[in-house]
């Protein structure tokens, strides 16, 4: 169905103004006129009767004493003069109680049905309009009376045709004025609209620029009087001096003495008593422009305000994403139905997700559904309690298991909970660091428990091994006890062996620190053993800093933890393979490094952490007690220094040229860290030996 | 808009619609002639006052004498004191009720014969004139300051209102001469109102008046300015005369409906209250003999 709308509604604001003024106008003024003619018509018409009765009334009152003397020359002569004397009056007649006419005023006979026309039965006066040939007259009729009695009749008629004339011609009259006053308020209408368009056009205009982002616009008048002007105002400081865009009330801060305090609209009670007030205020519409410059003014310094506080919120927005997202720790924020509201570079990459898969969803959505279902159940408690979570949980990964510290706090608006941050942060390295601790302490304990027994042993175990050297003097070579007390020396001395490592394990062996060369004590070992390795094709490749400057050490106990270190290798390596053997001075010269590397078959993981045990071997039984790593490790940490091993080893520890044909295997390399000025290693990481080693740990957690 | 529709009903209800006009042919015309009036026994009220007056007081009584004698009774009203006479003397007039001074000259002229005379309101079966200046007229506090002054009086017929007063004058040595102007009041009825409000315009220095007239005009104006100077010795009150020829029958039925009224009879009293009395009581015409000699005294004889 078609919709018709009143086109009234398509027209411009100034139309309609003007057409409905004039509508107005037009409908009022002919009504006005209407009203105005016809009252006049009206009065017209009822002074028309006035004067009839009055000339009726008068006339009844001065004929009853003619009419009671049947004085009929004094009749006659009243209702000639009343007719002679009445505008418009057509005739008059006097009748007595029983309806004879005793006098009247026409010329040739009397009228027979005029007596009949008006006669009323009451003593009132009475008007009846009669028809007849002159045309319309109203005929009264007015008792005589004395005292109540009614002693006759007088009648008087005046024409109305006078009174139409005149009526017609007040009409015509009316009606003129009636257009002139209606042609005159048009234009006057026309005026009134083109001015009231105007200053809304100039409003629109205004809206408009503000619309468009311009609010420095003036919608009000300009040609005023300015308040400093009116007050003869010297005080230039005063917020309204010289502003010509606002008025003086709507600004606070005026320093009129009887300015009121505060703003717009509150000081405007004081204004309203103030001279510049009573002089500028102007009309609503004036008004309007005026509260539309104040809005446009305010608008602008909040939108100013606005500006400089969403500049403010994105730079903190930005701050605080730079620092969640630089964090290494996994950091989130879920509503209070568990949903996520934002989550960190972390977090997503933990997972492996983008951010946009993260935020709106739940754990569900993210985690296997046990994982999630477990993490409802704890994330609703906190919700509920608004007490905070903190665990720490280990999770088992593809190649290894990696600690978090997970920290759950309810996030509160006030008093109300609306969110719950979760940060987790990776604690593998912690948990490493604190396990080896425990296996230092450990360690330690052990040192001194076989300390204690190995120096306990020692004493009668010389005791064994010197009666059998004794007891050998007795018997002659060839013998069998001779061949027996041999083998009980021989056995005395691996003894003697045993309980001399585990002397060293325990540092209760002599300990003798002197300036040493390190690379020289190196060489010294590599001599030893080089010819030796060399028969299974094992070689000994070095790499040496000539920058090492001589450290304080026990010489001698350096070299067995080389000889250690190499024959592990050499055992690794069994056939084929090489030994390679860097040192090296950091970049600070506060610490050296030593590497040892074997192109063995390695080191399985599980026992990589197990490798500094006490008699932890890898070796078949009775090939090796599992002593010397653990005496390495003493000697080293009795130096300040750190052992650690890599497997497989990184090719940078490596030699660079390896015989093509030979086997090699995974590898380990054993780094050794010592320091050089002081007895403890800095603080400071050295990166030649502690890249590698960390990544070691990560690749192994 | 809907202000506007009620305002536009509003404006066209007011335009009225006038009566429907009774059609009157102008043509048919006649020329008119009054009935003749029925034979009646007339009744005349000596014009003392206006015609409206005098209907006012009389009507009832002439309804009355109408009722109780069953006689055709008709009410005239002769002009003045004069016409009032000769109307009598024509015959015109069956009942009068005047003045005794008046009644004087009927009877001693024309035959008139007293048949009853009325009470005063006062009681009194006889009445009196009262002579009155301004109250503000300084000069005239004694009848004596009346020499020289102008004097307006009711007619030269009148008793209460001009030769009862003259009387006292002339007791007083006052004659017709010693007042630069005596005046009668013109035009026909309403003399005795004439006189106080003459006087009271200031148009005459006196006026003379029969006692009772300053009630009947104290609506009129404000007689508190009026002050009475004197009044006149006491006469005989008005009095009822047949004319001559009237049959005695006649004559005894209006008589004795005239003695019958009772002021302790309501209906009576309103006709007695309206014509001024408070009783009417037998006369002849011996109680007249004061006035008679007073007219002798003053030089007023009967066909004067």
């Amino acid at each position: 169905m078609l919709s018709w709308r009143w086109p009234f509604g398509r027209l411009r604001f100034r139309s309609k103004l003007g057409w409905g003024m004039a509508a107005i106008v037009l409908v009022f003024g002919l009504l006005l006129g209407h009203l105005l003619t016809d009252m006049a018509a009206h009065s017209l018409l009822e002074q028309h009767h006035k004067l009839g009765e009055t000339v009726a009334r008068n006339l009844a009152r001065r004929a009853a004493e003619p009419l009671l003397a049947t004085d009929l020359l004094r009749l006659e002569n009243m209702v000639d003069e009343v007719t002679a004397r009445t505008e418009n009056a057509e005739y008059a007649f006097v009748v007595d109680a029983a309806h004879q006419v005793l006098a009247h005023s026409f010329e040739r006979g009397f009228p027979v049905e005029l007596i009949a026309a008006n006669m009323p039965e009451d003593n009132r006066s009475h008007r009846q309009l009669l028809r007849s040939q002159p045309g319309l007259i109203d005929d009264f009729a007015a008792p005589v009376l004395i005292e109540g009695d009614r002693i006759g009749w007088v009648r008087v008629g005046v024409s109305r045709g006078a009174v139409s004339k005149t009526y017609t011609r007040l009409w015509m009259v009316g009606l003129g004025l009636t257009l002139a006053a209606i042609a005159f308020g048009l234009v006057l209408v026309s005026l009134f609209a083109r001015t009231v368009a105007r200053r809304l056009a100039r409003l629109r205009d205004c809206a408009e620029e503000i619309v468009k982002g311009n609010l420095d616009v003036v919608s009000s008048e300009d040609n005023r009087v300015n308040c400093w002007e009116i007050m003869d105002c010297q005080m230039g400081n005063c917020p309204a001096y010289g502003e010509k865009r606002l008025r003086c009330w709507y600004q606070a801060g005026t320093l009129c003495p009887q300015c009121g305090p505060g703003g717009y609209p509150d000081k405007l009670s004081s204004c309203r008593h103030c001279p510049v007030y009573r002089r500028c205020a102007g009309d609503e519409l004036q008004e309007l422009a005026e509260a539309f410059d104040v809005m446009a003014a305010t608008l602008k310094d909040y939108l100013g305000q606005i500006q400089t506080a969403r500049q403010d919120m994105a730079r903190q927005r930005q701050l605080l994403r730079t620092i969640l997202d630089v964090t290494p720790d996994l950091v989130s924020l879920q509503d209070v139905n568990l949903v996520y509201q934002a989550a960190n570079k972390a977090f997503c990459k933990y997972f492996n997700l983008e951010e946009k898969d993260i935020v709106g969803r739940t754990d569900f959505d993210i985690f296997s559904e046990a994982q999630a279902d477990q993490n409802y159940h704890e994330d609703k408690q906190i919700l509920v309690t608004g007490e905070a979570l903190s665990k720490e949980i280990a999770v088992a990964g593809e190649r290894n298991r990696r600690w978090f510290h997970i920290l759950k706090v309810p996030v509160y608006d006030r008093d109300r909970i609306t969110g719950l941050l979760l940060t987790a942060r990776d604690i593998t390295v912690v948990k490493q660091y604190q396990e080896q601790l425990v296996h230092s302490q450990k360690m330690e304990d052990l040192g001194r428990l076989a300390g204690g027994i190995a120096h306990e042993i020692n004493t009668p175990l010389g005791i064994i091994l010197g009666y059998t050297q004794l007891l050998l003097e007795d018997f002659e070579e060839g013998t069998q006890s001779r061949t027996d007390l041999e083998t009980i020396e021989k056995q005395a001395r691996i003894c003697r062996k045993l309980v001399a490592d585990l002397l060293g394990f325990s540092r209760q062996s002599g300990f003798t620190r002197a300036e040493m060369e390190l690379n020289d004590s190196i060489r010294e070992v590599i001599s030893l053993v080089e010819h030796t390795f060399s028969l299974n094709k094992v070689w000994i490749r070095s790499d040496f800093d000539a920058n090492i400057p001589p450290i304080e050490a026990d010489k001698e106990r350096l070299k067995q933890v080389w000889m250690n270190l190499f024959n592990n290798a050499f055992d690794a390596i069994g056939e084929d393979g090489f030994i390679f053997v860097r040192t090296k001075l950091c970049a600070h010269r506060r610490r050296v490094v030593v590497t040892v590397a074997d192109t063995g078959p390695g080191i399985g993981e599980d026992d990589l952490d197990k490798i500094f045990d006490p008699f932890f071997s890898t070796k078949p039984v009775g090939k090796g007690t599992g002593l010397g790593l653990s005496v390495t490790f003493g000697i080293i940490k009795d130096h300040g220094g750190r052992i650690n091993a890599l497997s497989p080893a990184p090719n940078e520890y490596m030699p660079s040229e390896m015989e093509e044909q030979i086997q090699i295997g995974a590898g380990t390399v054993f780094i050794i860290e010592l320091p050089v000025v002081d007895d403890v290693l800095p603080e400071d990481e050295c990166e030649e030996a502690t890249r590698h080693v960390v990544r070691s740990e990560q690749s192994s957690a | 808009m809907t202000f506007i529709l009620v305002l536009c009903l509003g404006a066209f209800a007011g335009c009225d619609t006038e009566d429907s006009p009774v059609h009157v042919d102008w043509d048919k015309r006649e020329e008119l002639r009054l009935e003749p009036q029925r034979e009646a026994l007339t009744y005349a009220y000596l014009p003392q006052y206006s015609h409206t007056v005098s209907y006012q007081r009389h009507n009832k009584l002439v309804e009355y004498l109408r009722r109780t004698t069953g006689l055709p009774i008709r009410q005239v009203y002769p002009d003045t004191f004069d016409e009032h006479i000769h109307m009598v003397a024509q015959g015109k007039i069956d009942i009068s009720f005047s003045n005794p001074m008046v009644y004087a000259k009927i009877a001693e002229q024309f035959g008139a014969r007293a048949f009853a005379r009325i009470v005063e309101p006062n009681g009194r079966a006889q009445f009196r004139g009262q002579i009155i200046c301004r109250r503000d007229n300084k000069a005239i506090t004694s009848l004596a300051d009346c020499r020289g002054k102008s004097w307006i009086a009711v007619d030269p017929y009148s008793a209460g209102g001009y030769l009862f007063d003259l009387g006292v004058f002339l007791e007083h040595g006052l004659t017709r001469e010693d007042f630069s102007e005596i005046a009668f009041a013109p035009g026909p009825g309403g003399k005795q109102e004439k006189v106080a409000l003459a006087v009271f315009a200031g148009r005459y220095d006196i006026g003379s008046i029969r006692e009772g007239t300053l009630d009947i005009v104290k609506d009129t104006i404000d007689v508190d300015q009026l002050r009475i100077l004197a009044h006149t010795p006491w006469y005989p009150g008005w009095v009822y005369a047949a004319r001559k020829g009237l049959p005695d029958k006649t004559i005894a039925k209006i008589r004795q409906a005239l003695l019958d009224l009772d002021l302790a009879h309501p209906r009576d009293q309103e006709i007695l209250d309206r014509a001024g009395f408070k009783a009417i009581i037998p006369s002849s015409d011996a109680d007249y003999e004061p006035v008679r000699a007073l007219m002798r005294t003053i030089g007023v004889e009967g066909d004067a």
